[in-house]
């Protein structure tokens, strides 16, 4: 199994920055998710969870430093976030950040998220 | 000066007074991602108001309703490689203490009743009842006419003001339908 390394680009779409990796079990998504193909892309990152779940069965610690997104990618992202739940429901360690900007209304998003998937996730404010 | 052609009757002047009443910016024709990001930048540069607050929250009602329209529009163009454009106007206007951002295309008339239903039941949701209904959208299929649905949700919640719709008939079968949203500025 190999590590994930995308370059956040931000052009007509806007690529987020995506850094998986084996041997620590850290994963990062950053920057701004506007994508041409949103499911496709996610589903490259949810295949990657799905199989370090079954094979590596290490913990997990997911950073979501997302400073733009769309509806189309929350989707997505609520998928990954679903993912992270059952693999804390199967006894996994499983540590979420979320890193907000300094708005109200992004607080409330992730507030959300934790109310749709049962997840705890530290909200910690973007520096 | 003698006329290029006489059916063109069309006053560039009148059409740029017209548009002089507080528009900042306005654009009418095509829309497709590169399309989008110009205005968007254009917006951007435009809303600065030294806080990033108001001009991030047009930016993001610009990207959900520019793409609606891009792709509800019953208007549209091929580009040579054959790629469907939706087609449609988009203009920004600023009103004293707030921005309005208006979009606008035709659509057809079996179409878009009911957009205009989840328009309805946005405006007469509370903001508590209207993050409940956004969490039970996500939850639905990844349906393409759905995803404009959330799309319209997250309009409403990032501008904080109801979705100020219009429906004009311009023939039996379509209607130029716009949508119309309030963001206040920054109280710096």
């Amino acid at each position: 199994m190999e590590d994930i390394h995308i370059e956040g680009v931000h052009e007509a779409f806007f690529t987020p920055t995506v850094n998986f990796e084996v041997a620590t079990g850290h994963c990062e998504i950053a920057g701004e998710s506007y994508l041409e193909e949103t499911s496709k892309f996610y589903a490259r990152l949810l295949d990657w969870l799905r199989r370090y779940m079954s094979t590596v069965k290490g913990s997990l610690t997911f950073d979501f430093k997302l400073s733009y997104f769309n509806t189309s990618s929350s989707k997505c992202l609520v998928d990954i976030l679903d993912l992270l739940k059952n693999y804390q429901n199967s006894g996994a360690e499983v540590t979420v950040n979320w890193y907000y900007d300094d708005s109200e209304e992004e607080l409330e998003e992730v507030e959300d998220f934790i109310l749709e998937t049962g997840l705890d996730i530290n909200k910690i404010p973007m520096e | 000066m003698e006329k290029i052609d006489d059916k063109y009757d069309f006053s560039l002047y009148e059409y740029h007074n017209l548009l002089q009443q507080n528009i900042l910016v306005s654009y009418k024709g095509p829309i497709d991602e590169r399309i989008m990001t110009v205005i968007g930048e254009n917006i951007e540069l435009v809303t600065d108001d030294g806080s990033d607050k108001a001009k991030n929250k047009i930016f993001k009602i610009f990207m959900e309703l520019a793409q609606n329209v891009w792709l509800y529009s019953a208007e549209s163009c091929k580009t040579a490689s054959g790629r469907k454009l939706g087609m449609g106007t988009l203009v920004i206007g600023e009103f004293g203490d707030s921005y309005t951002f208006v979009t606008g295309n035709v659509v057809r008339n079996s179409d878009i009743e009911p957009v205009i239903e989840k328009c309805e039941i946005i405006n007469s949701l509370d903001r508590d009842s209207l993050r409940e209904y956004r969490r039970e959208q996500r939850r639905l299929g990844g349906d393409k006419k759905n995803s404009g649905n959330i799309g319209l949700i997250q309009v409403a919640l990032t501008a904080e003001s109801p979705l100020d719709i219009e429906l004009t008939p311009v023939s039996d079968d379509e209607s130029f339908f716009s949508i119309a949203v309030k963001i206040k500025k920054t109280v710096l």
